[in-house]
């Protein structure tokens, strides 16, 4: 017999992602470069008035420009809406709510037609009084956006445990605070882009960019006035998502309306400003915050009131207090909290669902918050915070099982890799003494769920698992690849199970005729439930091979292995066959022939919310602790971030470089929201759609940075993993705030912290000295 | 927006350049980095005829004849960064290309397109403007390539206008070799260290003398409709020995002396902020040799 196959694995190794050299040498086609035949371009005539009366719309110039094919307008539709609550007819009839508002679509054969053509409708308006802030829009008397939503209320949530009252009688220091946070985008590379097409039985054919491929017809089909089962949704590769399409947009619907007036296939594709002006945001919100503490440090409740700006209709923005209170109820011990929120509908632009989902707005208040407190009772960060940590085994009061808690071992972990106390202390030292740099380092923590979250009926995806007679492997996953890496996750755990090469698996998840079911791509989810389908359809599959191997030799199943494209014994490593000539054996067996077909279909062991928001929603939770480092230039304002230390707990590393990836784009994106990333809105306009005045972090002021993964394997996640995407942008910016605290003693309860935010800060602070002096 | 040119002309001398643009609705297209931008953003620059001057090898590169300094039209970004004249005659312009984009824009980008666009923020102009530079500006006229010198002080009218007609082509930018002594100093602020659209930069020059600075020149760019020469602040500064104090005394000069606007980028308060700090920051530097 041949030599023995020792045992090794893949997980906590660096896989490359599958399509990462077609995508980095230029051969990766994107939906956006897709091209059909006979395919005509879609675009979209949207308002120009932030609310107005639509008195007419007159087309019959755009109609009269050589290549035009259709034409259509809210008449043309049966104007039932898309989003979160349906309150967004694509195409929009008699009234605008906002600038984005959509009201012409036209299709033609070029893109040059078309632009002519939009340029050559004409629209009358009557202004309406339009509202741009949320409290305005709440008062009495305030202009009704929409009929049914009475008093402007879009989504309210509440959320109330204990006594507050009490504890904050029984409260040393109270800290009463306002902060707000602005409007930052997604900036996906490749902007919003759809191809409608039909066939002749008027069935339709989706190629989008939709990182929920199963509910995404759900959602679609009563806007087309369709059964959801006669549409079929292609995945094709997208440049980025992170969030922005977990719902369905106007332009969607608007691709089907134009498909099926002309009979031909239609793309529409965003410009870059349309990227910024009509594709969702991350949701902007007022909170105010009241939070107690006894002098011993111990921490005694938590009141928090959020005032959301749904814009003018509702995606997912206005559903992110649903993550928001978790983190303000269950990060950290604290007794008694209450969590209030409206959002309220104004003429501004929408928000989404965006990678943090709501926790990005959240721990930027609570980790400054913490800071604050700290500072109120003369604690240091790093012992008020431990101080206050849960251990392994408590419960929040919304019922998070933190099973596994280690927010205290983060918390000790990045204070010491970064010999925090004694830089913090030197840095506040130097606060006040002359000099024009001046360095700072911060503190932030984060807790979110890292198991998926029951917020649909089912949190669950499917795997279908087929081996050919070459012990190829074809994987069928409902879970998206949306360029987050999952692709490379799951190869990885079906290679550990079946014991054969990652290059000998062929990965299929682009098409919903094809693939299992999956609630979609969110919550960090794919990793822990995708992985946990995976590895449970590769071990059905490895029994039935373990099985037909023992039946052809003298070792029972228990006894066997399989290791690199062979069945070997377990306790020595020698081989018994080649799984590629088992599985030959097992299809050519006349009556007693079998392939190698499994499934699995995985429901994570989560409950939704019950009354009071109470559930333990998440399968799997996970804290992190980072350390940012900056230098502030005291007469410029620019802050510039040195180096972030990041230790996560993720239970267990698949990918090496998968996770390492997540984390660095994680991290820009909480960079960006910290220091320079901001939609500027005035009059519900956007005034910088573009990349030249929307400032995203650029690789000159990347900083260093350092990860240390804490791994303490889940008893439930697949390998012991816990999810990570959204984890890495929640903690950045709070970090980056408390340095700038500590190098200059101001604190800024409104991101970014924008140069000039900074220096017109440091001269009022200078300013009032002088005056006191 | 899809913008659509009926002819495309790639000229390979300055005499077929300028005959095209004596015909006419022509639009010039260098790095085409402002250029293509604008179109696609907003329409401008649309036109019949678009005339590629790339391929005109003449206009490209430094040269140093006689104690002047001549720099072709089509000179990139990047060409000033290596150049060796501009090393060792006027290094304030390679210490403005390194703040100027990125490389890949720097690499297309040319120091006549950057005159041409009339930015009040456009990066090159400055430290021209502190060398007292001149452009040559060449146009066909009565069957010949002629050519008229305008000093760049005097080129600019208003935010993306200047005196260039329309048949006009600037071929080259020259001033004289600065005297031994000079220094030269170049400061811009956005957030980001590249890829940034200054909120002010501010250039300063003059010969070094006694803690002070003869023959000084300072310029603002993006705080007025264009690049402004700040003549009160130059005659503050003119002979005075640099301190802490006499530094604050000019920094008054150049508040009173600057008309920032607020938009997108930055508010005039902060604008007029920055002049100070950078203004004081590069007389320190020169206080501190
Ligand atoms: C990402 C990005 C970053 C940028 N960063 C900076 C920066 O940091 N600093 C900065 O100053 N600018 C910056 N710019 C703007 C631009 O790159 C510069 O202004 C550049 O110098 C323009 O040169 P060009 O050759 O590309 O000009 P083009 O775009 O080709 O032309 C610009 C204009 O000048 C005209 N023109 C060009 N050459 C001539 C000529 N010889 N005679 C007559 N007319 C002419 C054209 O018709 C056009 O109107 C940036 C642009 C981009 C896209």
């Amino acid at each position: 017999m041949s030599e023995a196959i020792e045992k090794t694995t893949l997980i906590g190794k660096s896989i490359t992602k599958p399509d990462a050299p077609d995508k980095s040498n230029g051969r990766t086609r994107y939906i956006n470069d897709m091209v059909l035949p006979r395919m005509l371009i879609g675009k979209i005539k949207r308002s120009d008035r932030a609310h107005a009366k639509v008195l007419s719309i007159d087309t019959s110039k755009a109609a009269a420009v050589p290549g035009i094919q259709a034409i259509v307008t809210a008449d043309d539709t049966p104007m039932v809406g898309v989003g979160v609550t349906k309150d967004n007819p694509p195409l929009k009839k008699d009234i605008v709510l906002s600038m984005r508002d959509e009201l012409v679509a036209v299709a033609g054969e070029t893109e040059e037609a078309v632009d002519k053509a939009l340029a050559l409708i004409e629209i009358e308006y009557e202004d309406l009084p339009a509202i741009f802030d949320p409290a305005e829009a709440l008062e009495e008397g305030a202009h009704q956006m929409h009929d049914d939503k009475p008093g402007n209320l879009s989504l309210g949530y509440q959320t109330v445990h204990g006594d507050i009252k009490q504890a904050e009688k029984d409260s040393d220091h109270v800290l009463d605070e306002v902060y707000d946070v602005h409007y930052v985008t997604h900036v996906c590379m490749g902007p919003g882009c759809v191809i409608a097409d039909f066939d002749t039985h008027g069935k339709l054919t989706m190629y989008t960019q939709t990182q929920y491929p199963y509910n995404y017809k759900m959602d679609l089909a009563p806007s087309l006035g369709m059964h959801p089962g006669d549409i079929r949704v292609i995945q094709p590769p997208v440049g980025g998502a992170f969030g922005s399409k977990l719902d369905v947009y106007p332009f969607e619907p608007i691709a089907v309306f134009l498909a099926k007036k002309t009979r031909r296939p239609v793309k529409v594709i965003f410009s870059r400003e349309e990227e910024f002006s009509a594709s969702p945001t991350r949701q902007p919100a007022r909170f105010h915050i009241r939070a107690g503490v006894k002098n011993d440090g111990t921490l005694t409740f938590r009141d928090v009131d959020a005032l959301l700006n749904n814009g003018s209709h509702t995606s997912w923005g206005a559903t992110t207090p649903f993550v928001m209170m978790r983190t303000f109820t269950g990060h950290f011990r604290v007794p008694d909290v209450e969590f209030r929120s409206r959002a309220a509908y104004t003429n501004m632009p929408y928000a989404g669902s965006f990678r943090g989902y709501g926790n990005v707005q959240a721990t930027y208040v609570t980790a400054t918050v913490m800071d604050k407190l700290a500072e109120a009772v003369n604690m240091d960060p790093i012992s008020f915070r431990l101080m206050n940590a849960q251990k392994a085994g408590e419960i929040t009061p919304q019922n998070s099982k933190l099973e596994e808690c280690l927010l205290g071992e983060c918390i000790e972990t990045v204070a010491e890799k970064t010999n925090f106390l004694e830089q913090y202390n030197a840095f506040k030292a130097e606060q006040d003494s002359p000099g024009r740099y001046k360095k700072g380092i911060g503190i932030a923590t984060s807790f979110h769920n890292a198991g998926g979250a029951k917020i649909h009926k089912s949190d669950g995806c499917g795997t279908v698992i087929m081996l050919d007679d070459y012990a190829r492997a074809t994987v069928i996953t409902g879970a998206s690849e949306i360029g987050q890496g999952i692709d490379a996750v799951l190869t990885q755990i079906v290679a550990e199970e079946l014991g054969i090469p990652t290059e000998n698996i062929t990965l299929v998840n682009n098409d919903s005729a094809i693939g299992p079911w999956d609630v979609g791509v969110h919550a960090s989810r794919t990793t822990f439930i995708a992985g946990n389908s995976a590895k449970r359809a590769a071990r059905k599959a490895r029994d039935q091979i373990l099985d037909a191997a023992a039946q052809r030799s003298n070792v029972a199943a228990d006894d066997l292995d399989l290791r690199g494209g062979s069945v070997v014994q377990n306790d020595n490593g020698v081989p018994v066959m080649k799984i590629d000539s088992l599985l030959r054996k097992m299809h050519f067996a006349g009556e007693d022939a079998e392939l190698v077909i499994t499934h699995d279909y995985y429901e994570p062991p989560s409950e939704p919310e019950g009354d009071n928001h109470v559930g333990d929603i998440s399968a799997a939770y996970s804290h992190g602790a980072y350390v940012a480092e900056v230098t502030v230039d005291t007469w410029t304002g620019v802050v510039k971030l040195n180096k972030m230390t990041a230790v996560q707990d993720v239970g267990r590393v698949v990918n090496k470089l998968g996770i390492e990836g997540q984390m660095e784009g994680g991290i820009a994106f909480g960079i960006g929201y910290g220091l320079t990333e901001e939609m500027i809105i005035e009059g519900g306009e956007i005034k910088n759609p573009n990349f030249r005045d929307y400032k995203v972090m650029t690789a000159p002021e990347a900083p260093e940075l350092e990860f240390h993964f804490i791994e303490n394997d889940d008893p439930d996640g697949p390998f012991g993993a816990k999810g990570i995407a959204e984890l890495p942008t929640i903690i950045p910016a709070p970090a980056i705030a408390n340095a700038v605290y500590n190098a200059i003693g101001i604190r800024f309860n409104n991101p970014p912290l924008t140069p000039e935010k900074v220096a017109r800060a440091i001269v009022d602070k200078q300013a009032a000295k002088v005056a006191a002096e | 927006m899809m913008i659509e040119y009926e002819n495309y002309v790639a000229a390979t001398s300055v005499a077929e350049a300028t005959k095209t643009l004596a015909e006419g609705n022509a639009t010039v297209v260098a790095g085409g980095t402002d250029l293509m931008v604008q179109t696609a953003a907003s329409g401008r620059g649309a036109n019949t005829t678009l005339l590629n001057i790339r391929r005109i090898s003449d206009l490209r590169g430094v040269a140093l004849d006689g104690g002047r300094v001549t720099i072709g039209a089509l000179t990139t970004i990047t060409d000033l960064l290596t150049d060796g004249v501009v090393a060792d005659a006027a290094s304030i312009l390679a210490d403005t290309a390194n703040r100027f984009a990125s490389n890949q824009i720097r690499n297309m980008a040319t120091v006549g397109g950057n005159i041409c666009n009339a930015s009040p923020a456009g990066d090159m102009i400055i430290p021209l403007l502190v060398l007292d530079a001149d452009v040559e500006l060449s146009a066909w006229r009565d069957g010949a390539v002629t050519t008229r010198a305008v000093a760049l002080n005097e080129f600019f009218t208003g935010p993306g206008k200047c005196v260039k007609t329309e048949d006009e082509l600037l071929t080259s930018i020259s001033f004289n070799r600065p005297a031994e002594g000079f220094v030269g100093q170049f400061g811009k602020t956005g957030p980001r260290p590249a890829l940034e659209i200054s909120m002010v930069s501010v250039g300063v020059g003059g010969i070094v003398d006694n803690g002070g600075l003869t023959n000084a020149r300072v310029v603002y760019g993006a705080v007025a409709p264009t690049p402004i020469r700040a003549a009160k602040t130059e005659a503050a500064l003119e002979g005075l020995s640099l301190n802490e104090a006499s530094i604050q005394s000019v920094l008054d000069v150049a508040d009173s002396e600057v008309n920032p606007i607020s938009d997108v980028r930055a508010s005039d308060w902060y604008r007029r902020h920055l002049v100070r700090v950078m203004t004081q920051e590069v007389l320190q530097n020169v206080a501190n040799g």
